[in-house]
């Protein structure tokens, strides 16, 4: 068993064990929502899909940012970050499994906020929300690429999780900007194609943050 | 810092800025659609120009601190944020100034005033993790990390907003300038400009990283001594050194 | 003479300006056990740390089977447990779960048939399925002994493993280390004061001023039952 599968495992069971990480941000999506629904109040009766797609990144966001800080947050106890360091594993399996842990927190909260947003943005439970789900599934994988390595020093610090958003919300920026557009257009039913250059950015950026995540972990993990 | 290379500095870029002042304004003609206001291009250009520049240079002393270790790469890296941040704050600013007389409005979100929006708010994050430093050692690899991070983002963004703006190019009127210069005058003084500002950037960065660098050494003064206190055998007499200036303190 | 596979050559260490430790020289060969005392503050566990790779020294260099601490490859750590304050255990997992864990990320061969022979080693058997939420301290300082031992390490370090334990559980610790030992694994204990423990020998050694010297009278047991004795200052 690979230390990535070790560490996955362990974090997955403690979840299912509590449950509160995943609870609370779904209870968090849910909250959202409904603040940029009083917030932006969409023309009510007309499909607004560029508005719910805005509406749904946001919700990733601040899931995505409280989900990467939880998943790191559970070695804090008893020192375990400690002994994860100085036991044989891997740095970069180590990023790779809290990475893991991050996205799939962020994919259930998101499940539910797409669920959320049909309902609160009067769209339709279509095909079209299947074509919503790989680029979700991209820009989650790429906020937890870029927000496991910057949990890993926000929390070390005194006051950093008000330091988390600061440096990786502009640092989202550009799979924010891909992401809400080629949402927008899967909603309102173009095709992947017309999409492309948005999801090359996307891909683009998740191939740069995994790779820069994976190898300056070691960095930011170790002691003094 | 060295007394005759920080003169020589001094007077290098003092005679630049002259120059350059004097062709913004007597020298350059007027642009046709803009007026005078097109002038402030040329500063607001070189100013770009170093917010980038510094931005890349707070990366490359990132990667090197991560691989030699060496605390000058960190200082070199923090003092090149510092100032970095300053002219990035310029180019908003000159910006705004340029763009409240010609379009009516004190901001417009053309990509290269966007992306520069983003490069200041990601000069924010790195300078807000060093204020949040107090004494954590590990301070200086977190901000080459955040350095090196941050200049990697910095091209998508120039892409993804490039990509954003001409998908969008209604309301908002994007700004011409920075290319078509007819007049070679035009392009003389914009290098003038830039060579001005590349030096007051280099005069400017050397100045604080000197600083920078007598902070370190304080420190490893201070901790020298100590150590010699401590072989003397008095050990309860420390000097310490936070972000205060040196207090001695006598434990008995 | 033995080669070390605990070394310490010159290690100093600061805390910004201030000095903890100074030109820290130590050997310690396969089977042989180093006590290192001193008070509280005096860089015990900082040291532990440097040999552990786990704090950076400001000069000289810390290593474990001949190689640098603070690089040492995933084959070392392997070898190498620790033993401090913290527990290194998850609250909300059971026991044997912690036990497990450990065990696949050691990959230690047949680990996990082992567990239960630890667990009733360290007398833990009935709290196997309880989570280590609910243990007492005592119940979670024998647990991170089985965590140690049961990777089966050539290297312990082990910051005041006596501390906070009652009469059976110092035993206990006694006979881990004796098992240890002949298990040829090389060790550091530190502690506020000697101790001795019959059928072990100790290398005593002191932290003073932030030097580390040997400490005259070296503790060798005695043939009597198995006790153990604190020695008075």
């Amino acid at each position: 068993m690979t230390g990535f599968s070790v560490i996955l495992r362990k974090d997955l069971r403690l979840e299912l064990r509590s449950g509160e990480s995943t609870i609370a941000l779904v209870a968090l999506s849910l909250l959202i929502l409904v603040v940029l629904v009083f917030a932006l109040d969409p023309v009510g009766g007309v499909r607004d899909a560029a508005t719910a797609a805005g509406a749904l990144w946001v919700a990733m966001i601040f899931a995505g940012m409280i989900g990467s800080t939880r998943a790191l947050l559970a070695e804090r106890d008893n020192g375990c970050l400690r002994a994860l360091i100085a036991s044989p594993l891997d740095r970069g399996a180590l990023y790779l499994a809290k990475l893991a842990a991050a996205f799939i927190f962020m994919a259930i909260a998101e499940a539910a906020a797409i669920v959320l947003m049909v309902l609160f943005f009067n769209l339709d439970f279509d095909s079209r929300l299947l074509r919503l789900l790989p680029i979700i599934g991209l820009g989650a994988l790429g906020f937890s690429a870029l927000s496991t390595l910057l949990a890993a020093i926000s929390g070390r610090l005194r006051a950093g999780d008000l330091l988390l958003p600061l440096l990786a919300v502009p640092m989202f920026v550009p799979a924010l900007i891909a992401g809400v557009k080629a949402s927008g257009a899967a909603l309102t039913g173009a095709s992947f194609g017309a999409s492309a250059q948005w999801l090359k950015i996307l891909i683009a950026f998740d191939v740069i943050f995994l790779t820069s995540g994976y190898l300056l972990f070691e960095h930011v993990i170790g002691e003094d | 810092m060295n007394q005759r290379l920080n003169l020589a500095l001094g007077a290098l870029t003092a005679l630049l800025m002259l120059g350059a002042i004097y062709m913004v304004f007597m020298f350059v003609p007027t642009e046709a659609d803009q007026g005078i206001v097109q002038r402030i291009f040329y500063f607001h250009v070189p100013c770009a120009w170093v917010a980038f520049a510094a931005f890349g240079l707070v990366a490359i002393c990132g990667i090197f601190y991560l691989w030699l270790g060496q605390d000058i790469w960190d200082d070199l890296g923090y003092a090149a944020a510092e100032i970095g941040m300053v002219f990035c704050t310029l180019v908003l600013v000159t910006g705004s100034i340029w763009a409240k007389p010609i379009w009516g409005t004190w901001w417009t979100w053309d990509s290269r005033l966007t992306t520069t929006l983003i490069l200041w708010l990601l000069y924010g994050g790195y300078l807000m993790l060093r204020a949040m430093a107090d004494d954590t050692p590990q301070v200086a690899r977190f901000a080459a990390v955040v350095g090196i991070v941050a200049a990697v983002d910095v091209p998508v963004v120039v892409v993804s907003v490039r990509l954003w703006r001409t998908i969008h190019p209604a309301v908002l009127v994007t700004r011409q300038g920075g290319h078509g210069l007819e007049d070679p005058r035009m392009v003389a003084t914009l290098l003038v400009a830039l060579a001005a500002f590349t030096a007051l950037f280099v005069w400017l960065l050397i100045l604080r990283f000197a600083t920078l660098r007598m902070r370190t050494r304080i420190m490893t003064l201070a901790r020298d001594l100590n150590l010699a206190h401590a072989a003397a055998g008095d050990l309860c007499c420390t000097i310490s050194t936070t972000s205060s200036p040196l207090t001695l303190s006598s434990l008995r | 003479m033995e080669p070390a596979l605990i070394e310490a050559r010159g290690l100093d260490i600061a805390f910004g300006a201030i000095p903890i430790l100074r030109g820290v020289n130590l050997a310690v060969p396969a089977a042989s056990v180093a006590l290192i005392v001193g008070r509280n503050g005096a860089g015990k566990s900082t040291l532990v740390r440097l040999l552990a790779g786990l704090s950076a020294p400001t000069a000289g260099e810390a290593s474990l089977f001949g190689a640098p601490s603070r690089t040492l490859d995933s084959a070392a750590r392997r070898r190498l447990s620790i033993v401090t304050h913290q527990s290194f255990l998850y609250p909300n997992l059971t026991a044997r779960e912690n036990l497990e864990f450990y065990a696949d990320l050691y990959r230690v061969a047949d680990g996990r048939a082992e567990i239960p022979r630890w667990l009733e080693r360290v007398g833990l058997t009935s709290a196997a399925h309880a989570r280590v939420r609910t243990f007492s301290r005592g119940m979670e300082q024998r647990l991170t002994l089985a965590r140690a031992m049961l990777t089966r390490p050539e290297v312990l370090l082990m910051d005041e493993p006596f501390a906070a334990l009652d009469a059976d559980g110092v035993g206990l610790v006694a006979d881990l280390l004796c098992e240890a030992v002949a298990r040829r694994c090389a060790i550091v204990l530190t502690a506020h004061q000697p101790i001795t423990i019959d059928g072990l020998e100790f290398d005593l050694y002191e932290i003073v001023r932030g030097r580390l010297r040997p400490m005259h009278g070296r503790a060798i047991g005695a043939s009597a039952p198995r006790a153990i004795g604190g020695v008075g200052r």
